[in-house]
């Protein structure tokens, strides 16, 4: 008779979690990944830190550790958006998205950190990610350029808003 | 004349108004057309704002590309952030009719639809596609004759390569044909794949990986950086003191951005390319003012 496991060996998985992360645009596609470690050879965080590698995450991931994933100082905040994961993922994973749904996660609880805070806000407020300044508009015209366009932020502003209440995000 | 939408983004109009000018400047001369796009907004940027919600970005990057459809044409980028958002719209739009119609419900309140008529093409694979390299190389008056430009794709030019749609990011040659089209000698240096690191949040990420990418194009004498990414850009031409100070090392590599290299090599002058404003100035280019027109 095999021995039985001990509890605190055993990984249980959180599908409450993996539901959430599934409800955010390609967050589902987490499921398909097999832990080949494909990711992982050409990603510049994983090359240059320590702590980030794309296949850890995904497996955290897979078991749904919301603790390790979003804790305060999630690692995921490292990865350099660079693309070169969805480009080697065998399984159409995209681990990119993965991570930028996690970062949707945490930006829904107000956990994203200042430094994209601020673009966000910028963006929210102006339309642009470049905040406008009259200096801008005379550097333009030294190069004989016409000022910045206008953009409609009534417009903009209604589209960061959800259609009907139950919308998905 | 072909025509296109022009999508300059934030970052080449507000921060590098030199790059649009050498744009605006250089496209007329291969026979491709800018049309201006009333309204556009930020592309909206696939870093920040991405990571604060999917929909709402692919909502607003919608509505952009509503307004080239509105036009009846495609849409030129200049920035591979703005190509990314909305050539990964163009794409997840087509491939998930869900989220197409979540996109679309959120539109109608503004009376738009997007219906995917307009492709996205960066400027990159506009000249090299519907100028060609010939043409490039005939639209030169100064050639750049003995300068070796050390090349950076950068990475959303590149990847992911079913989106992007712009060259094999395992080898590409978009960038160093461009190059050699203006006589100047392309260098694909050791580490010439790297990312710039911009998106990263540890400091330490792009730090190591930008003092290793300088000191490759160091070993390879390149005179310049040729840049195509307003973003790279500014990693690698601010960053670059920064870098010089952590490592007390200073490589001392003028980035330059493609086009003003280009609108050089059509006889632009130096003077007038605002290279001035860089913190490294790419003084090497001065040589080329005056250098003698090829034989007809």
């Amino acid at each position: 008779m095999t021995k039985r496991q001990n509890e605190d060996d055993i990984v249980r998985v959180d599908f409450g979690f993996k539901r959430l992360l599934a409800e955010t645009v390609e967050g589902d596609l987490a499921n398909f990944c097999y832990q080949c470690g494909a990711c992982v050879g050409d990603c510049p965080a994983a090359t240059y830190s320590e702590e980030f590698n794309p296949r850890e995450i995904m497996l955290k991931v897979l078991y749904g550790l919301e603790d390790e994933l979003l804790g305060p100082d999630s690692v995921i905040w490292e990865c350099t958006n660079c693309y070169a994961c969805h480009e080697r993922c065998p399984q159409q994973v995209k681990p990119v998205e993965i991570v930028i749904s996690l970062k949707n996660m945490l930006a829904a609880r107000g956990d994203a950190p200042d430094v994209v805070n601020r673009v966000i806000h910028t963006f929210e407020t102006t339309g642009r990610t470049v905040p406008y300044s009259p200096a801008i508009d005379k550097q333009r015209a030294k190069f004989g350029l016409p000022p910045m366009g206008e953009v409609p932020m009534d417009e903009i502003q209604a589209l960061l808003e959800p259609a009907t209440e139950g919308e998905a995000t | 004349m072909k025509r296109f939408a022009f999508f300059p983004g934030c970052l080449i109009p507000a921060r590098h108004p030199a790059m649009e000018f050498a744009i605006r400047e250089t496209l007329p001369k291969l026979d491709i057309e800018l049309v201006d796009l009333e309204g556009a907004s930020c592309c909206p940027d696939p870093i920040y704002f991405k990571s604060k919600d999917k929909l709402s970005w692919l909502a607003v990057a919608a509505r952009n590309l509503c307004l080239a459809e509105e036009l009846g044409v495609d849409l030129v980028t200049n920035c591979s952030g703005c190509t990314a958002t909305l050539s990964e719209t163009y794409h997840m739009l087509h491939d998930d009719p869900d989220v197409k119609d979540q996109v679309n419900q959120r539109l109608a309140k503004i009376g738009k639809t997007y219906k995917g008529t307009s492709k996205i093409r960066h400027i990159a694979t506009v000249v090299r596609d519907e100028a060609g390299y010939e043409k490039i190389r005939n639209s030169v008056t100064h050639p750049l004759v003995g300068l070796k430009v050390a090349i950076h794709y950068g990475c959303h030019l590149l990847k992911p390569s079913k989106i992007m749609n712009v060259d094999n990011p395992d080898d590409p040659s978009v960038l160093e044909n461009l190059i050699r089209a203006l006589g100047a000698e392309p260098v694909r240096h050791r580490n010439w794949y790297l990312c710039c690191g911009k998106a990263c949040q540890n400091e330490d990420i792009p730090n190591n990986m930008m003092h290793d990418l300088l000191g490759s194009v160091h070993d390879e004498q390149a005179d310049v950086l040729g840049m195509i990414c307003p973003t790279c850009f500014g990693q690698f031409d601010h960053g670059q003191m920064k870098i010089a100070k952590l490592f007390e090392e200073d490589f001392h590599t003028p980035p330059v951005y493609y086009f003003q290299l280009l609108a050089l090599a059509q006889g632009v002058p130096y003077d007038q390319l605002g290279f001035q404003k860089q913190r490294f100035k790419p003084t090497v280019l001065q040589q080329f003012e005056e250098a003698a027109a090829p034989p007809a």
